[in-house]
């Protein structure tokens, strides 16, 4: 973590924060607000493909987990939505742990694999088990939030203004565990079970539990986003267990530049803009998209922001290739 | 109840034979190359697409549109790994499988675009009345299906087995650095695997589709459950995957048949997820699993 990132992390909260007192278009309030559940899923994506190293292919298991926790806990049991978002991501933290213990033993392929099997298994069971998820249908009308103290409502989330305060507000929670978790002994530990796993064991680091821990933090993550989404689309089907969204997160979590803090927010920021504006490209958009992942993977796997560090670096006249590698 | 069994089990080795094709090209591809292939599905649906073309859209006869499909199929490998691959030889395993992943993607969009979401039919020219075998019917389409795969299972044997190429294929698996010390030229062999492993997808996409419809909708499941076959029969494995496809197969079509339809396709994941639990290193023990 360089100073360099720490100051374009808060820089990227202070303009969002900034950004509705200037700009009061409804429809670029949107795009923003799908842009802050996608960094919130990107980053929590980054942690276990970032800095343990292991490509989960099932996330999409855990924003499918919490936006339904909050889609049954709100309709069928009128829990409030703001409360429904720490709870989904909990139940989504417990689903992480149970996952992580079955798949995180298996190595490279096999994890990879295995985790695209639970999330494909979990929209399955979501699609057949009619009684509580409604099948095929979903759940429909979910209760925006409301924050109201003795009986006097201070936001009833009538105005997307005040989703788009709340998705910033959950984003810097994000931020703010990711910052944590990137400054932490742990992160060094996950980063050195990394670059080398039997160096790392020969020093006393235990990889499976340095993996499990970042995986079920991962898992909480996305299943705050997921509730968020419920709440701010109303409508949660199976779909969201689906591939679309894992390749959406993976995409940003490339291009922005993975194992770093700010990577996954420049992934969000661009991709979810180029989305929501490029919808009437809608149709080719998936065939570019997957072009330009193979780009990206190839020519420039450090992402956006390492282009940037590289021409930091070569302004300073620090000529250094080795570490920029992987 | 003995035949109704006897009929899900027919029924199962035919959806199996799909499967094996699929798992087949996969595990070679994997064994040699070291590269987890995400977008078999899309050549296996690519296959089924092509097919269609050219039975319906250009009125070729069945038996010469699969030799041609499968042709184009082989070049469409070969390009692939000429241009895709070839640069990520000595890749982290992770950014192939980023490639394999944008390349599926691009593929099953791309194919979305030129041919529609609704599912094709192949012309096959095969009667749809059923065959009796004693109490049980096949179709011959179904027949077809399951004689052509067992030749082309026994022909990819006997490459591997038998002939040159074969050799030098089983000397990049077994140590690549010792295959070039003797000369044995591996990035073309790299190419080779992989057009085979492209072209045996799509001739189960042929299949499939003259038996069913050709659907775009199939290629990620498909993909999936090549996995989860790879994975049951060992990873790298010509026998297991063999053995893990017509396993997935009678399995998915027995749960279908006597318990439910809706749950069929987790029954495979369900498979592998508790296989996983109590043998990391697969069914037949050939992967490393990762050292704790």
């Amino acid at each position: 973590m360089n100073r360099l990132e720490t100051r374009g992390v808060l820089l990227f909260l202070a303009l969002a924060a900034l950004a509705p007192l200037v700009i009061t278009d409804q429809f670029f309030i949107h795009v923003m607000v799908m842009v802050f559940f996608y960094a919130i899923l990107a980053s929590s994506l980054n942690l276990t493909v970032g800095f343990v190293g292991e490509l989960s292919l099932g996330h999409a298991a855990f924003l499918g987990i919490g936006a339904y926790a909050s889609a049954i806990l709100s309709t069928e049991y009128g829990l409030p939505a703001l409360a429904c978002i720490p709870v989904a991501g909990l139940l989504a933290a417990l689903a992480g742990l149970v996952i992580g213990l079955i798949t995180l033993h298996l190595e490279g392929h096999f994890f990879v694999l295995i985790t695209l099997a639970f999330a494909e298994v979990l929209r399955l069971i979501v699609n057949n088990w009619i009684e509580v998820t409604r099948g095929p249908l979903g759940f429909s009308s979910i209760p925006p939030p409301r924050l109201s103290i003795g009986g006097h409502v201070l936001m009833d989330f009538s105005s997307r203004v005040q989703f788009y305060y709340l998705a910033l507000a959950v984003l810097a929670v994000t931020i703010g565990v990711v910052l944590l978790y990137a400054q932490s002994a742990f992160r060094v530990g996950a980063v050195a079970v990394r670059e080398n796993r039997r160096l790392a064991k020969a020093v006393g680091i235990d990889p499976f539990r340095q993996a499990l821990l970042t995986f079920v933090i991962g898992a909480f993550l996305a299943g705050m986003a997921g509730s968020f989404y419920a709440h701010y689309i109303t409508f949660v089907g199976p779909e969201v267990f689906g591939f679309s969204f894992m390749v959406t997160m993976l995409m940003m979590v490339a291009l922005g530049g993975k194992g770093t803090v700010l990577g996954p927010l420049l992934g969000a920021l661009l991709i979810g803009v180029a989305l929501e504006y490029l919808r009437f490209i809608n149709e080719i958009r998936l065939s570019v998209f997957g072009i330009l992942l193979i780009l990206v993977t190839m020519y420039l796997p450090q992402g956006a922001i390492g282009l940037l560090a590289w021409r930091r670096m070569r302004k300073a006249g620090i000529v250094k290739v080795s570490a920029v590698t992987r | 109840m003995l035949e109704t069994a006897l009929q899900f089990i027919l029924n199962g080795i035919v959806t199996g034979c799909f499967y094996a094709l699929v798992a087949v090209g996969l595990t070679l591809v994997f064994g040699m190359m070291g590269v987890v292939n995400f977008a078999q599905g899309e050549f296996f649906v690519l296959g089924g697409m092509l097919a269609y073309v050219a039975t319906v859209q250009l009125g070729l006869p069945f038996y010469a549109a699969i030799p041609a499909v499968l042709a184009i199929m082989w070049v469409v490998g070969m390009v692939v790994d000429y241009v895709l691959l070839r640069p990520m030889r000595d890749a982290h395993m992770l950014s192939t499988a980023m490639v394999t992943i944008g390349l599926s993607i691009f593929l099953l969009n791309t194919m979305l675009l030129v041919f529609g979401a609704e599912p094709k039919n192949i012309l096959s020219g095969f009667s749809s009345k059923p065959i009796f075998m004693g109490g049980l019917l096949i179709t011959q389409s179904r027949l077809f299906t399951i004689v052509i795969s067992v030749v082309a299972i026994i022909a990819v044997h006997l490459l591997i087995a038998k002939t040159r190429v074969g050799r030098a294929m089983r000397a990049v698996f077994q140590q690549k650095e010792a295959a070039a010390l003797v000369g044995i030229p591996i990035d073309r062999i790299y190419r080779f695997t992989f057009a085979l492993g492209t072209t045996l997808a799509a001739l189960s996409g042929i299949l499939l589709g003259s038996v069913f419809v050709a659907s775009l909708s199939t290629a990620e499941l498909t993909t999936v459950k090549a996995f989860v076959v790879v994975i049951l029969g060992g990873m790298g494995s010509f026998a297991g995957a063999i053995v893990g496809g017509l396993l997935l197969g009678l399995v998915e079509s027995l749960w279908g048949g006597f318990v439910s339809t809706g749950y069929m396709d987790v029954i495979g994941f369900a498979l592998v997820i508790v296989l996983l639990l109590f043998r990391p290193r697969g069914l037949f023990g050939m992967a490393e699993a990762r050292e704790r």
